[in-house]
């Protein structure tokens, strides 16, 4: 694979701080990368360090081959999307998009032809006379966006770019990116805490955790084997059992059948006996929640949000119900380590 | 005001005790008699014409233009880099900066004008414009630095750093992008510098000279000597000029967002 951008021994300190420790990642050409993980993680400081708003305290960056590390943000020629749009407030959509082409002496009328290029890719050409005060929020987040893209950037960069648009809107943000991404073959770097977005928009993933990479792989690779207990609970799995030998399991809710004590249980697998807590009716399927022992005798918690057989306005089972908690062999994942 | 009774009132009565006074001195300027006298005695304009041709009250009018203009403009020179130094840059101890930039309003305006008259006018043996300049200048740094601060405050630092990330040098994105997001703090700071210098009365007076008095100070050793209608009809007339400044401020930014800076 090529290296459009490659971390060595990246940390950044602030004081007694490490937002990023030790960082060594390469962000592949031509593919979406997206850095996921909780508030404080240190995936923003990577991109800014990225970006060149912030200097690494010790490491290399290089970009394209070419050391980076103590460049000046307007030298690296990357496109940057900031998570409130930071658009020129005083100046049209149209001067946004040519903000950057302006600066590189792009001579006036091939400039405009740009900016109406990328307003079209991004479907705002009617608007581009308006200020941005005129614009609704995703309106303004696709000129951050045609503004980013007009420079040509070797990468673009985008922080948390849909966090602030309601949720119908992000949805549709989500597939728009990655069309654009299709269309222009650029090297994207996406931030975000929102593991669905990740799953969906990624080519690879980087979940971080207090400033250390956790796990990096393709969605499908990540999602099904998550490397450690952090990477299980951030995209979403419950259900942690220690084994007898040490060792953790994890099922999915949604994978975590319930059936009343006494029912055969299925033939391989996992199976758990248990009292239910809460059962709360949720249309489409019950969460149950449930006590239940594991190998050590620990009281552990468990849920379920199987979907039930028929639609039924029955709540399924009552707190203080004796169940039989079942999950089969391929719904069970083993995690390695316990970090 | 429907549903607080007393509220109202109060408002109401706040009101009056403001702008009474206002029109006592309105209405007598438009007197046609010889005493400065409430009801007023006939309806003229003589008074503006007598004020408008006593050459003691236009000359000191003109110094106090050409000092509040100056004054104005070397503050904002200051204060600008000043605010962007303390709000953006990385330098150490910015709140003991801060502070003595603001410092000027608590230091008793007396005591500053003193120090001015001993240093300046007697050590230096520079003249009082000289003294009143640097005397006025100080004065009303704290207004620009803090009224362009918050104006500052309010902007997104994102911005800026879109213009570098665009590929603006640190220069290139004060001039096409930090400098137009703070015009209206610098607008508004300069109106404000502009009327606290018009408007100032102790420096002024401690710093004056026969060769160069401000409009107040002139005004204020007139009525000394005598009470005439011409006094009032020469306060309307900076009453009509502060409200057309008013107005411009009220029509290009909106007074709300121009002195809400300052009550934070």
């Amino acid at each position: 694979m090529t290296s459009a951008a490659e971390f060595t021994g990246v940390t950044q300190a602030y004081g007694d701080t490490v937002a990023v420790d030790n960082l060594n990642l390469q962000i592949e050409e031509g593919k979406l990368t997206t850095l996921l993980g909780p508030s404080g993680c240190g995936k923003t400081t990577t991109l800014r360090m990225l970006a060149g708003y912030i200097t690494p305290s010790a490491g290399t960056i290089t970009i394209n081959g070419a050391d980076a590390t103590r460049l000046p943000p307007e030298k690296r020629n990357l496109g940057m999307v900031f998570q409130s749009y930071a658009l020129f407030p005083h100046l049209t959509v149209a001067d946004n998009v040519g903000f950057g082409l302006k600066l590189r002496k792009v001579p006036a009328t091939k400039r405009r032809e740009l900016v109406m290029a990328n307003l079209d890719l991004v479907g705002l050409a009617h608007l581009a006379d308006r200020k941005p005060k005129a614009l609704s929020g995703g309106q303004q987040q696709r000129v951050a966006l045609a503004r980013a893209i007009a420079i040509s950037p070797s990468l673009l960069l985008l922080d948390e770019p849909l966090s602030n648009l309601d949720a119908r809107l992000r949805v549709q943000m989500r597939s728009e990116i990655r069309r654009i991404q299709g269309e222009t073959g650029l090297t994207v770097v996406l931030v975000t805490h929102d593991q669905e977005e990740a799953l969906e928009m990624s080519d690879t993933m980087v979940v971080m955790r207090a400033g250390k990479v956790m796990q990096t792989g393709a969605p499908a690779t990540v999602f099904t084997t998550p490397a450690n207990r952090f990477v299980a609970d951030f995209l979403g799995y419950e259900n942690f059992l220690t084994q007898s030998d040490g060792s953790l399991l994890t099922v999915r809710p949604e994978h975590l059948r319930v059936t009343a004590a006494g029912v055969e249980p299925a033939t391989t697998g996992l199976t758990v006996s248990a009292v239910v807590r809460e059962s709360v009716y949720r249309g489409v399927d019950h969460i149950v929640t449930m006590t239940a022992a594991d190998a050590s005798g620990t009281p552990i918690t468990l849920v379920s949000t199987t979907r039930r057989d028929t639609l039924t306005a029955d709540a399924g089972f009552q707190p203080g119900d004796l169940v039989t908690a079942q999950a089969r062999d391929h719904e069970i994942v083993r995690l390695t380590s316990d970090n | 005001m429907k549903g607080r009774p007393i509220l109202g009132t109060l408002a109401v009565l706040g009101y009056i005790i403001m702008i009474v006074p206002i029109l006592f001195v309105v209405s007598t300027a438009f007197t046609a008699g010889d005493a400065l006298t409430f009801p007023p005695q006939g309806v003229s304009l003589r008074w503006f014409g007598e004020a408008l041709a006593y050459q003691p009250f236009v000359g000191a009018l003109l110094s106090s233009l050409q000092l509040a203009v100056v004054s104005t403009a070397l503050a904002l020179l200051l204060g600008v880099p000043v605010t962007l130094a303390i709000q953006r840059g990385k330098i150490p101890g910015k709140s003991l900066v801060e502070g003595l930039f603001l410092s000027p309003l608590v230091v008793p305006e007396l005591v500053v004008g003193l120090a001015l008259y001993q240093q300046i006018m007697i050590g230096l043996h520079q003249t009082s414009f000289v003294a009143l300049l640097v005397g006025h200048t100080v004065l009303l740094l704290p207004y620009a630095v803090r009224v362009t601060g918050a104006s500052l405050a309010l902007a997104d630092p994102a911005v800026e750093e879109a213009a570098r990330g665009l590929g603006a040098s640190p220069l290139r994105t004060f001039f096409s992008v930090t400098l137009p997001l703070l015009r209206p703090g610098i607008f508004s700071a300069g109106l404000l510098s502009f009327v606290t210098s018009f408007n100032n009365v102790p420096l002024s007076l401690l710093l004056q000279s026969r060769q160069f008095r401000t409009l107040p100070v002139t005004m204020l050793d007139y009525v000394q000597q005598s009470y005439d209608p011409m006094i009032a009809a020469m306060s309307t007339l900076i009453l009509a000029g502060t409200v057309v400044i008013a107005i411009v401020a009220e029509k290009t930014l909106g007074f709300a967002k121009i002195f809400g800076g300052i009550n934070k």
